[in-house]
């Protein structure tokens, strides 16, 4: 396949379609399509794209995308991938929405439903257990995860302002470690 | 016109302010179900194992389905938009100083809070669903099951939300459950 708007659209389109359950196999899928077969890019890359992307604000996957749209081919490459990407979940969505209201209430559906309530909590578990691993490593980390998580409880604040606040901290943080440091 | 603009703003500031991918958008997407009443919590809640067993970014998926119960199709593709959009700005700026960002002292600090607090965000939605959603002992029983479960051998999220579905199903039949 060749290495424009077209062919990296129908790439992300085939990784869009792939990426079940949360946008974190985005990069094995990507390596296996741009780097294993393709050579369009290295593996990396593509690892370094990943952790950026995984840093910055917005969906992870997402942002994976678009970095290497764009080192595949510009603003048009950047284009191509996140259009591919999205564009299966998209369709999924609006076509199973219009049926969805219809079909929750059945019996059997209502129970399905409760029961997978149960298993949205275990998969969000899972989710803070695994961003908990690496993020939460020392006091400072702590000390942020204590005082969001009571913020966030008590629902008086806007989300907003608390992850405001949360980089303010952590930039004061840094630049505090940094002066005592260099007074050392 | 003033309710898409309002929800292109909505999607818009979660696209901004969500750290931590796809999952931590839905701290912002609960918020809005409870300001604006485009749709329930427990809607999100439902849509939300969909989205584990449909293609795509969960937060994506969810946007979609946000902006679908909201006003259409039309809603779909503003909503959607609107979240992935800080990502394209913000990702085209960053990539022309990729090695400046990664060593920057101001940088590094405020990934350094960002990371815990992104956490902290997805840990109060989990707490809150946890209280909300009308388990009863039994349920909270096949929770700490599952959990303990995945200490031992982390499955593929399809395991739980199959089992927990099958589970559902049969407790549902023998009216175990009060639904």
């Amino acid at each position: 396949m060749e290495k424009n708007f077209y062919g990296i659209f129908k790439t992300f389109f085939k990784v869009g379609t792939l990426l079940l359950g949360g946008g974190y196999v985005i990069l094995p899928l990507l390596t296996s399509e741009l780097a294993d077969k393709k050579k369009w890019i290295t593996s990396d890359e593509l690892v370094e794209f990943y952790s950026i992307g995984a840093s910055l604000p917005g969906i992870i996957a997402v942002n994976t995308a678009i970095f290497t749209g764009r080192k595949l081919l510009g603003t048009k490459g950047a284009i191509a991938a996140i259009t591919g990407v999205i564009l299966p979940a998209f369709l999924a969505i609006v076509l199973l929405a219009s049926i969805i209201n219809e079909i929750v209430e059945i019996a059997s559906v209502k129970y399905i439903f409760w029961g997978v309530g149960i298993g949205v909590i275990t998969l969000l578990f899972l989710a803070v257990k695994e961003m908990w691993k690496k993020s939460v490593n020392d006091k400072f980390s702590a000390i942020i995860y204590i005082i969001c998580l009571i913020l966030a409880l008590t629902k008086k604040i806007p989300l907003a302002l608390i992850i405001t606040c949360a980089i303010i901290m952590g930039i004061l943080y840094h630049r505090w470690q940094y002066k005592t440091k260099e007074v050392k | 016109m003033k309710l898409f603009a309002l929800l292109f703003f909505q999607f818009f500031h979660v696209g901004i302010f969500s750290f931590g991918g796809g999952y931590a958008t839905l701290p912002f997407l609960y918020d809005i179900a409870e300001k604006y009443h485009w749709y329930s919590s427990k809607q999100l809640t439902d849509m939300l194992a969909i989205a584990s067993i449909t293609p795509g970014p969960v937060g994506v998926n969810v946007a979609t389905y946000a902006g679908f119960t909201t006003s259409g199709i039309f809603g779909a593709l503003i909503a959607t938009s609107a979240i992935i959009l800080p990502s394209f700005i913000i990702v085209t700026i960053i990539s022309k100083f990729l090695d400046k960002f990664k060593t920057n002292e101001m940088v590094q600090g405020a990934i350094h809070a960002l990371k815990p607090a992104g956490c902290a965000l997805l840990s109060a939605v989990g707490i809150r669903l946890l209280f909300t959603s009308n388990l009863h002992l039994i349920g909270t029983i096949i929770l700490l099951i599952l959990i303990s479960t995945s200490f031992v051998k982390k499955q593929d999220p399809l395991f739980y939300l199959g089992i927990s579905a099958l589970i559902g199903l049969i407790l549902g039949h023998f009216n175990l459950i009060g639904v």
